[in-house]
């Protein structure tokens, strides 16, 4: 991925923060209340404090791939095999989460709002704006998010706030809710929940150094692992346990309860909004990575040929499961134990096998 | 390039334009439903109350005279559907009502007692899962049927139904006589194995006149009382005659989803005290040293309550600290209380007085109804570390064996405009309160 267009860390964090959180905005709360009970939020700081730990030692290990992504990896390990083999594992891990969370905002939207409209015609909405983003190019969309990012979250917060009076301590406890095997066994699988950090490294070619790639790295898991705990902690005050396990979509239910007055009600339009932004940026994003990868990993020329194949191909896999439970169903297993494979182990793998790689090819030059 | 731009723009336009082809519901396609009755049906399992929005009705301000039924433009309409459920009730409505029902402006969800005794789970569910019904509807259990309350609300200075209900069932922030009862707090409170849930009892005033009141339905004489206070009443049973038949007063407290019992205006006002929602209202307190006088207060919860829970042999023992400020309203026997040497004596009245009434309201809800409305149990769970413990525990089934400890501190912070109270003087140079 040679290119002129860089990122600052502000924007790469505020991608990252996006990309990571939004899943805070679907069934994440839940997901935590589920494993850890009235714990959930525990589990979200655990996985955060896990993430950073993991990323740490990914970054050291990146230090001398200043501006490689994981496919340029991949390439000096194997040549064009390992690109190519790197590329489909980076894809496919891609391509399933997305066509996912795809058909889970159009079924969230349709659950909430449009309700008599079919799925296939909620979903032309994002596919419409996967597409007019993937068009623009990346660094149209990385711009936006410098700007809206900041205001979906500033309208988490204003969420929070409102909820506060419903807030009662007494639902977080017990303190351990499902147990500390729970939290900190099954717990650990969560760190899944920052699979998106993948992103991070599919765009160190856009980064300036190293040095920028950490502290972006950092800030994103940290403000993302603030955002989900915040959230997890509110919604597991507002909604005691076990009725938080009931909700489909917690941050919209909480939005729900909010009443300040008689001119302040039906806050969930403006919490449609945000959510809406969120999921159109987060897709546009995953959209172009997704195209850069497979472009990438073929060496093709231009990736825009691929725009409205791919967005074919992500509109129909959205759709196949049968039912929004299944989709949820599929979307939970993937997050809670398999995506921190790719996101963490597969790229430690990588790097550990890059720079053997690189220090005998060193060790044959100077032979 | 610049071809495929201007597809993707009018694509990008299409998309917000088309948002209508499905969804597209005009408002003034729409009969808004303000309030839904559930009662046992006589031909099917419900008899679901709907009472509709008028729009036209409804116009013209806040303060029109509108009045359902009260002469002029009405402003709401009822109808009533026997069905097995509430969406075939709608189905059925829609039938007739020549605009579709839309349940998002409802403002209360109204069950019969009979109903609320039998239990309402059922019913509670479907409300929380439709997206249409809002989580801050006010949960209401009828003494009388749900249809003959909804048909009786038939409000004076609102234009709008839905108005009324939502600041009369608001009133609890000044009269303490109802509880905050919205939907979600029920739903919470009855799911939460720490606590059980409330709703405002509402009733149809049965007077025809002033001159057929009567004590009937008032509580004062199971509370030891001389005179009734203004909240020893429950809705329906209010001495008072006047073109509002619907009345707000008192709680139905449920074990689970299952009505158990009823509290009058007093007690809900000491439930709001020991929950820290009681915000302010007006107490008449007999005067200590005067039979038959009052002494009113403006009483202010100044700190949330403490709350304590201790096991003893197994059985709860809990500790409540209520701490209050008052405002003299009046001293009816003119008694000097408001110097200093005798605030005291009136601070100790109005305690004492109070932390009985508390007392008596946790033992009813507890021995009586066997039911944690006060939510005591949230402070125990405090000590578990997972919640299989919890659980295990069970602490509603051992609630009814709790003991309690109440301490109530009042202290009067401000005498109104008036420093001291003199008494009146009669032709006989005496004061009223010495001629009694």
């Amino acid at each position: 991925m040679n290119n002129k267009v860089t990122f600052g860390r502000w924007e790469t964090i505020t991608v990252l923060l996006n990309s990571m959180g939004i899943p805070i905005l679907l069934g994440f709360p839940r997901g935590m209340v589920e494993l850890g009970g009235t714990a959930g939020w525990l589990i979200c700081i655990y996985i955060t404090v896990l993430a950073l730990a993991l990323f740490y030692i990914i970054s050291r290990l990146y230090k001398p791939f200043e501006g490689m992504d994981p496919l340029d990896l991949g390439e000096r390990i194997a040549g064009n095999a390992g690109r190519i083999i790197v590329g489909l594992i980076f894809f496919t891990h891609s391509t399933f989460i997305v066509s996912m969370i795809l058909r889970e905002f159009g079924e969230d939207m349709k659950v909430i709002a449009l309700t008599v409209s079919p799925i296939s015609f909620v979903q032309l909405f994002f596919i419409t704006g996967m597409i007019v983003g993937a068009y623009k190019g990346i660094e149209a969309v990385v711009r936006m998010h410098s700007v809206v990012v900041v205001l979906i979250s500033a309208g988490v917060l204003i969420l929070v706030i409102f909820v506060m009076p419903f807030f009662k301590f007494g639902n977080i406890y017990p303190i351990l809710g499902n147990g500390p095997e729970k939290i900190f066994g099954t717990g650990f699988f969560r760190v899944s929940s920052f699979s998106a950090l993948i992103i991070i490294y599919m765009v160190f070619p856009f980064i300036k150094s190293h040095e920028q790639f950490r502290t972006a790295g950092f800030w994103g898991i940290g403000l993302t692992g603030f955002f989900m705990t915040l959230v997890t902690l509110t919604f597991i005050g507002v909604l005691p346990y076990p009725i938080s396990l009931e909700q489909f979509l917690p941050v919209y239910q909480l939005s729900r309860i909010i009443n300040v007055g008689r001119f302040f009600e039906r806050i969930e339009s403006v919490f449609m909004l945000l959510w809406a932004s969120a999921a159109l940026l987060y897709l546009s994003f995953a959209f172009i990575i997704i195209l850069r990868i497979f472009q990438k990993a073929f060496k093709l020329p231009y990736y825009r040929p691929l725009i409205l194949p791919f967005a074919v191909i992500l509109f129909t896999l959205s759709l196949l499961p049968p039912n929004v439970m299944t989709a949820l169903n599929l979307e939970a297993i993937f997050f809670r134990s398999y995506a921190w494979l790719t996101t963490f182990l597969f790229m430690i793998i990588l790097l550990i096998t890059a720079r053997f790689v690189s220090k005998k090819e060193k060790g044959r030059i100077k032979t | 390039m610049k071809k495929l731009m201007i597809v993707l723009l009018i694509a990008s336009l299409l998309t917000s334009l088309l948002t209508g082809c499905f969804d597209r519901r005009e408002v003034d396609e729409l009969a808004y439903v303000m309030a839904i009755g559930f009662d046992k049906g006589k031909t099917n399992i419900l008899k679901i109350t709907f009472q509709i929005a008028i729009p036209k009705g409804m116009g013209g301000g806040g303060g029109e005279e509108g009045g359902g039924g009260g002469g002029g433009d009405k402003n709401s309409m009822v109808l009533s559907i026997e069905a097995p459920t509430l969406y075939s009730a709608i189905n059925m409505a829609n039938t007739t009502v020549s605009r579709q029902l839309n349940t998002s402006h409802a403002k209360a969800v109204v069950f019969s007692k009979e109903m609320a005794q039998q239990g309402i789970d059922r019913y509670i569910h479907t409300l929380i899962r439709s997206r249409e019904f809002r989580p801050n509807m006010y949960m209401v259990v009828s003494r009388t049927s749900a249809e003959e309350f909804i048909k009786s609300v038939q409000p004076k200075l609102e234009g709008n139904p839905a108005k009324y209900y939502e600041l009369t069932l608001n009133s609890y922030n000044y009269t303490a006589f109802i509880g905050n009862t919205q939907l979600i707090n029920f739903y919470n409170a009855a799911s939460a194995f720490y606590s059980n849930p409330v709703a405002t009892l509402g009733g149809v005033n049965a007077f025809k006149s002033s001159k057929d009141f009567n004590l009937n339905d008032s509580t004062y004489t199971e509370k030891r009382e001389k005179y009734p206070q203004e909240g020893d009443f429950r809705a329906g049973g209010i001495t008072k005659y006047g073109e509002l038949k619907t009345e707000f007063m008192g709680l139905a407290v449920f074990d689970g989803t299952k009505m158990v019992g009823e509290l009058d205006g007093q007690e809900t006002s000491y439930y709001l005290m020991a929950t820290g929602q009681y915000n302010y209202a007006y107490w008449s307190i007999p005067d200590p040293k005067v039979e038959g006088y009052f002494i009113l207060l403006n009483v202010k919860q100044s700190r949330k309550p403490e709350r304590k829970v201790q096991m003893v042999d197994g059985k709860p023992n809990i500790h409540l600290k209520i701490r209050l400020e008052a405002d003299i309203l009046n001293i009816q026997s003119g008694v000097n209380y408001e110097d200093l040497k005798q605030l005291p004596v009136l601070e100790k009245s109005a305690e004492d007085y109070i932390k009985q009434g508390l007392q008596d309201m946790l033992n009813k809800t507890s021995k009586q109804y066997h039911t944690d409305i006060c939510g005591f149990g949230a402070e125990e769970k405090r000590k578990f570390l997972t919640w299989e413990e919890w659980e295990k525990f069970n602490w509603l089934s051992r609630y009814k064996d709790s003991t309690f400890n109440v301490d109530v501190d009042l202290k009067v912070r401000r005498p109104g405009l008036l420093i001291r109270t003199i008494p009146s003087p009669t032709s006989e140079g005496n004061m009223e309160v010495q001629n009694q």
